[in-house]
């Protein structure tokens, strides 16, 4: 648990901090700190690449390992029950392929709203249907996307290791050919 | 600190850069506790200008400073009356707290002075600069402020001065621990010890021995700066002062609280030319509000809260 203080510690929160607050914050920070802001640049000599990079990695660290910790310890959310027939379920099942144009087909014959879906995982709509849309370019780190996909896909009582699965592998792919560029 | 046990908090503000508008801050600071009903006076030891009588439209006072050391008038009259109920003023004059003349002794002297003056609130202002006296001034303070605005040169001030104000701080501790040739030791040694900031040092010497750390959590661990940014134009600017907090703590080590901001407001500007205390003629800008939100967050030692929307709006 002391590491767990630590990360909450460098993200500048308390422990009782949400999901969203730690997002918040990572990438505030992150941003700080990997751009030449005012506040970086006046450090002078008490600045160097070396430092920075070495409190970024542990900013990551810290990111990735309290949205695990999050994740798994979350209460349940309050939401509106899916009322799913053995049709509907079989029909989930037989689908392998969970692109974004699947994932929003399985949405709308649920008759689930995105902004229910952000109601209850406060994942910005824009984001969801980012996804939906296979929008990768607005996912600036995986860890982002896998996060909000595991959200999406619990609110959906999907199976979300298969979701992800099939989904993850076209981001990479995405993100492979941008380092390229 | 001696007679810390009365009543009456003294409030040192300063922070390196001129013309951040620290007299502006202590002024209003002071109106606003005065208006709130708390006994406030105002103490100006500025070098370079003493200024602090002209947000109140007086005259430079019969007395300042320099003759509660050169001839020996108690404090008490000293003190002349701001306009504003509950609000005192002591002007200061060149060459007063800032001068090499005024040692150590003096200093305490004069701050066991003001502890004894009837108050509930007396607030420093300290000028510019990162003088060995201003300094010295600030450490005697109850509550430490740095007032700085969103600008590179300013920020490079402030880091500075807390900088500054901090390693005084420890060397006056190791002093009286006998310790400070450690302290020096460590420091002229600092390559072999891979010591390449303020911050690593700290982490050094607190890891050199368990003795040193303890000193450490004892005497410094009420140590923290008050950071309030001034001339804000932007959210962008509001936000700044979290990020300060932030940078001071990972990168420097050092304890700051960001406390509030004021706007850039050309009506209290013109309240200013024009001699007049703002926060009595001004009752509509929004900077009246500021000053006494962060006045409030420094009393009670919070740090200021940003609506989280604020980034993608204009000023609130």
């Amino acid at each position: 648990m002391e590491a767990y203080l630590k990360y909450f510690d460098l993200l500048d929160l308390s422990p009782e901090a949400t999901i969203d607050e730690i997002r918040k914050n990572y990438s505030d920070l992150k941003a700080l700190y990997s751009g030449d802001s005012i506040e970086i640049t006046a450090l002078n000599e008490d600045y160097s690449q070396e430092l920075i990079q070495d409190y970024l990695l542990r900013l990551d660290c810290a990111y990735e390992e309290l949205s695990l910790l999050l994740e798994n310890k979350r209460p349940v959310v309050i939401k509106k029950t899916i009322t799913m027939d053995d049709g509907m379920s079989d029909w989930i099942k037989s689908i392998n392929n969970f692109t974004g144009v699947a994932l929003r087909t399985i949405r709308e014959r649920m008759g689930v709203d995105v902004k229910e879906i952000f109601a209850a995982t406060r994942i910005q709509p824009q984001y969801l249907e980012d996804i939906e849309n296979e929008k990768f370019s607005s996912f600036r780190a995986e860890v982002y996307l896998r996060s909000y996909l595991i959200e999406y896909t619990r609110f959906l009582s999907l199976d979300t290791e298969k979701v992800l699965a099939d989904y993850l592998p076209r981001y990479r792919k995405f993100q492979g050919i941008n380092a390229d560029i | 600190m001696e007679n810390s046990g009365k009543h009456c908090k003294i409030w040192a503000v300063g922070g390196g850069k001129g013309g951040t508008g620290k007299s502006f801050i202590t002024s209003s600071m002071g109106t606003s506790l005065a208006l709130k009903g708390s006994k406030t006076i105002l103490l100006d030891a500025d070098l370079g200008g003493a200024n602090l009588h002209t947000f109140f439209g007086l005259n430079r006072p019969r007395y300042s400073l320099s003759d509660f050391f050169d001839k020996k008038i108690p404090l008490q009259d000293i003190i002349v009356h701001s306009g504003i109920a509950n609000l005192g003023l002591v002007t200061g004059s060149l060459g007063s707290l800032d001068s090499e003349g005024i040692n150590y002794a003096q200093k305490q002297k004069l701050f066991r002075h003001i502890r004894t003056l009837d108050a509930d609130h007396i607030l420093i202002d300290l000028g510019g600069g990162t003088h060995i006296n201003t300094l010295d001034t600030f450490l005697l303070a109850d509550r430490m402020i740095v007032v700085t605005v969103p600008e590179v040169t300013a920020i490079e001030n402030m880091y500075q001065f807390i900088k500054s104000v901090y390693f005084r701080k420890m060397k006056f501790i190791f002093k009286t621990y006998d310790l400070n040739t450690t302290i020096q030791e460590t420091w002229k040694n600092r390559a072999a010890h891979n010591i390449r900031s303020l911050k690593d040092l700290i982490a050094h010497l607190k890891d050199s021995s368990e003795h040193i750390r303890s000193i450490f959590d004892r005497e410094m661990s009420g140590f923290i700066v008050h950071i309030v940014v001034n001339q804000v134009r932007t959210p962008k600017d509001i936000l700044m002062g979290e990020n300060l907090q932030n940078v001071c703590m990972n990168f420097l080590g050092l304890p700051v609280i960001y406390s509030g901001y004021a706007r850039q407001d050309e009506a209290v500007q013109k309240n200013i030319n024009s001699k007049e205390p703002f926060m009595i003629f001004n009752r509509i800008s929004p900077v009246v509000k500021e000053i006494k939100t962060l006045t409030e967050n420094i009393i009670t030692g919070t740090q200021l809260i940003i609506r989280k929307d604020l980034a993608n709006g204009s000023l609130p």
